[in-house]
Formats: structure tokens, sequence, C-alpha cells
């Protein structure tokens, strides 16, 4: 059978660490990386971040001797990282690399303090729409639906943040109760600090491979990209919603499994809402029935699918390009049994979905969906 | 004083409309022309930011809103508060190098 496994995967610490440099970071990543997979060369380099800067891939990588190989440098907001898996994929597929390093890295104190400025050639950018506001959007048009309250808003906040408690790598991990999320300072209604990820400084790095026999590695059954449709006057859905039940849909049919089969997610919880969206756009349930998986406990470790074990972007923190690898580096975890104190119980099919945002006037810049296992 | 339209296009052969200059339709490739719209419409989401942002000073209310007939834009509201969804309200500013913004429609 042929196919692309991840042989080895590792990450810094997320944290606000502005006095550790884009290369320490990386050496924490890579190294941890080639040692689990036991390999000591890589044939390519896919490299994910947004704010850079110019040639931090190469920068970085040098340091540790990865050079004289292609360098692939990629921005796709939020889903840089997992789009850097998913070309690296592409590319050992079609036969061209036969180890490849896939490094997701980023260092937001060096840019901002707080949110991420809104982007100044974009018409909504330019008009202050930073992200919290662009989810709170959303977050508000569902309140309206009745489709979420906002105490289930909340306990996406509480349940990943206690996630993040067995995850030592995590930025905030914290007992939380749905009053203190609710009565956090209000960031964008209806959104409170707590339903905010934290900026973050990080890298994650994932070796990549063709299939082979070996019990340590972790088959990529599927991987899926695309960018957002016009969003606009005609949508009825908010935003994003269509795009990751797409890019879901598509991951699910080249992979050969439907959602009920997947026995974790690590999915893009940048805001409260987007778990809830997200989850539905997943097929774990009907659109508007996302709040109702929260407040059961389906999706909380011990649950029948737990959603951000690691604790998620709200706890671990988001440091963009860094992110979907992370989410990746806890999938393969999880599959292997190797993930402790939140270790899902004979967890076998892991799914991985990344949501970037901030262009205006589509449905995303690009979602990545990937199924791991089985 | 006119009353303030938003300046976009029009598709010649679907209708789809956006609020901004584009070299063709962008849901079906055909033809646009040049098209204002405005001035009412519905609030479709609204938030309040609340946080600093380069240029701005929070809180500043934002609306989606469907202008009838017209695309969606997102405006400027007045207040400390987020807009209804699904109330009425019309262009008090129609953008050009400034924001969009929007008021309560009258009754």
């Amino acid at each position: 059978m042929s196919g692309v496994a991840v042989y080895g995967v590792g990450t810094s610490r997320f944290a606000k660490q502005p006095e550790r440099s884009l290369a320490e970071l990386a050496w924490d990543a890579v190294l941890e990386a080639l040692a689990d997979a036991a390999v000591d060369r890589v044939d390519a380099a896919y490299v994910g971040t947004v704010f850079g800067p110019p040639g931090v891939a190469q920068r970085v990588l040098h340091t540790l001797g990865i050079v004289d190989v292609p360098v692939v440098t990629i921005e796709n907001a939020c889903a840089s990282g997992t789009t850097a898996l998913h070309e690296a994929r592409a590319a050992i597929l079609a036969g061209r690399y036969e180890t490849v390093l896939v490094l997701g890295i980023e260092q937001l104190t060096a840019a901002f303090t707080g949110a991420i400025h809104p982007e100044p050639t974009d018409p909504e950018g330019r008009s202050g729409m930073a992200l919290p506001s662009l989810y709170a959007m959303s977050a508000a048009r569902y309140l309206h639906a009745g489709w979420v309250t906002p105490e289930q808003l909340a306990l996406v906040s509480v349940k990943n943040h206690r996630h993040a408690l067995a995850n030592e790598r995590a930025q905030y991990g914290g007992h939380h109760t749905v009053a203190e999320v609710l009565g956090s300072r209000m960031i964008a209604d209806p959104l409170t600090l707590l339903q905010c990820c934290p900026i973050s400084d990080a890298a994650a790095a994932a070796i990549v491979g063709p299939l082979r026999d070996e019990r340590r590695d972790v088959p990529i059954r599927a991987s899926q990209l695309r960018s957002g449709a016009l969003w606009d006057q005609r949508a009825e859905h908010v935003w994003g919603f269509e795009l990751v039940r797409d890019v879901a849909g598509a991951a699910y049919a080249e992979a050969g499994v439907g959602p009920a089969e997947v026995d974790l997610f690590e999915l893009h919880d940048a805001f409260t809402i987007g778990e809830i969206v997200t989850t539905e756009a997943l097929g774990l349930a009907e659109a508007g029935g996302g709040g109702e998986l929260v407040s059961s406990g389906h999706t909380a470790l011990g649950g029948k699918q737990p959603v951000n074990p690691s604790g998620g972007l709200l706890s671990r923190g988001h440091p963009l390009g860094a992110t979907g690898v992370a989410q990746v580096a806890e999938v393969v975890w999880q599959l292997r049994g190797e993930a402790g104190d939140r270790q899902v119980d004979g967890a076998r099919i892991g799914v991985v979905e990344t949501m970037g945002g901030g262009v205006s006037g589509i449905d995303g810049n690009g979602a990545v969906v990937a199924v791991l296992g089985g | 004083m006119p009353e303030p339209l938003l300046d976009g296009a029009r598709c010649t052969v679907c209708g789809y409309a956006v609020a901004f200059p584009r070299p063709r339709c962008p849901a079906c490739g055909a033809a646009v022309a040049p098209a204002r719209f405005g001035p009412e419409g519905t609030v479709w989401s609204a938030t309040v930011v609340r946080v600093a942002v380069p240029g701005r000073t929070p809180p500043y209310g934002l609306a989606y809103v469907d202008l009838d007939d017209g695309p969606r834009i997102l405006a400027h509201t007045e207040g400390d508060a987020p807009v209804p969804i699904g109330s009425r309200v019309r262009l008090v500013a129609s953008g050009g190098d400034g924001d969009v913004v929007v008021s309560a429609a009258p009754g």
C-alpha cells in the first residue's frame, strides 16, 4: 500500500518567550522530532509561518545543519503548519522525497503585545475588523439563532483549559468555572478574554515519509486543503462553516472513514465559538448541535469523542505557523498511546483541522483536514 | 446633501453584488457594471471591539449589514452596545477614504 506516515514529532514549549530566539524554538522541536523518528537527515523541509520574518526557515534550519536541500516556506494564515504538512505529503506521494521535515514556527511576541493587528491592505482589516471580532460575529449570530448558549460557549473554555492541565507544553492550563469565563474581560461581544486564544511563541515539527512497517509510525490516511468560497450576502452559515464542512467531507472520503469512527479531534478553537461551529462542520452534530456536544461531555476527555485533549489553541496557545504541526504532534502521541494523563483510551483514528482566516470576502484563507491513524 | 450610497459593482448576467471594484464577476466570471447600493439594509450580525487595534480607539461597534438588494458589508455602528441582529439600519457615511457607518433606520 502506498501512502505517507508520520515517523516522529516534537515541539518546543508553548509560551510567551521573547527571550528565546526563533532558532532556539526550532532546535527544541526539530531535534525532538528527529530523535523520535530515529533519523538524522532529511531530503527537504516544508516550513509554515505567518509573520516570518523573511528567510526564517533557512535562518533557523542552517543552525541545525539542515542545508543543501529544498526548503519551501508556506504562509496560509493559521493553517500554515498543516498546509506545510499537506504539501510535504503530496511531494512524498509524488515520489520526490523519502524523508521530509515539516516545521511550523512563530514568535508572535516579536510582533504584537495583544491581538494580532488587522491587515490594513484588506478592506475589512482596514475598517478595524480584528480576528476576535470576526469570530464574535459568528458567536453573536449563533446566540441570536438560539444555536448555542453563553454557558455552552464558556464550557468550551472550561473544558480545554482543564485538558491543558495534563499538557506540560501548554501555555495556560487551569480550573475555570463558567462564571469566571463569562465574567472575564470582554474582548469583542460576546467573546470574553478566556474565550480567546493567547498569542504565543513556539515551534513544532514532524518527520514524514513513505509508509513503512514500523510500529510507531502513524499513517496520514487523508489530507485535504482548499481556500474558502465567496462568503457574502448569499451565505446562510457563519464564516468558515461551509469551508470546513466541505474539506472535511473530502478528507473523510479519502480516508474511507466517517466522523463517528474518529476517536479524537484536534481542531481550531482559536475562540470558543470556533470549536462549536467546527464540531458541527466536522459532522459530530447537526448545525446548532455543537453546544450540546460540550455540555453533555461528549467532547471532553473521558467522553465519547474528545476534542482538543491537548488544551487546543485556547490553552496551548496559538503561535500561528506552529499550531497545525502541534495539532499533528498531539494526534500522533494520542494514537501511539504516549499522551500520559490526557490519553484518550484506545485511540485509533484522529482528525486534525486547522482554519486560517483574515481575508475578507471569502469563507476562509484556507482549511486543512487530515485523518491520521487506523 | 446627497444620501450616502455605496459604490460597487453588479454582474450583468447573474446579478451578483459586490461593494468593491471588480474586473469581472467573482461569482460567475461575466462582465460587471458599476452600481450603487443602499441606503438601507438589515443587520446580519454585530459586535463591539473592546481591545486596542492600531489607529482605533476602543470600544467601537461593527456590524455585517446586508444592504437591500445589495452586498453584505462591514460597517461601523454608533454607541457602546452591539446593534440588534435583524434590525434595520441606514448608511450615514459610505466609505471612500473613511469607514462605512450605519445607524438605526427611521421607523
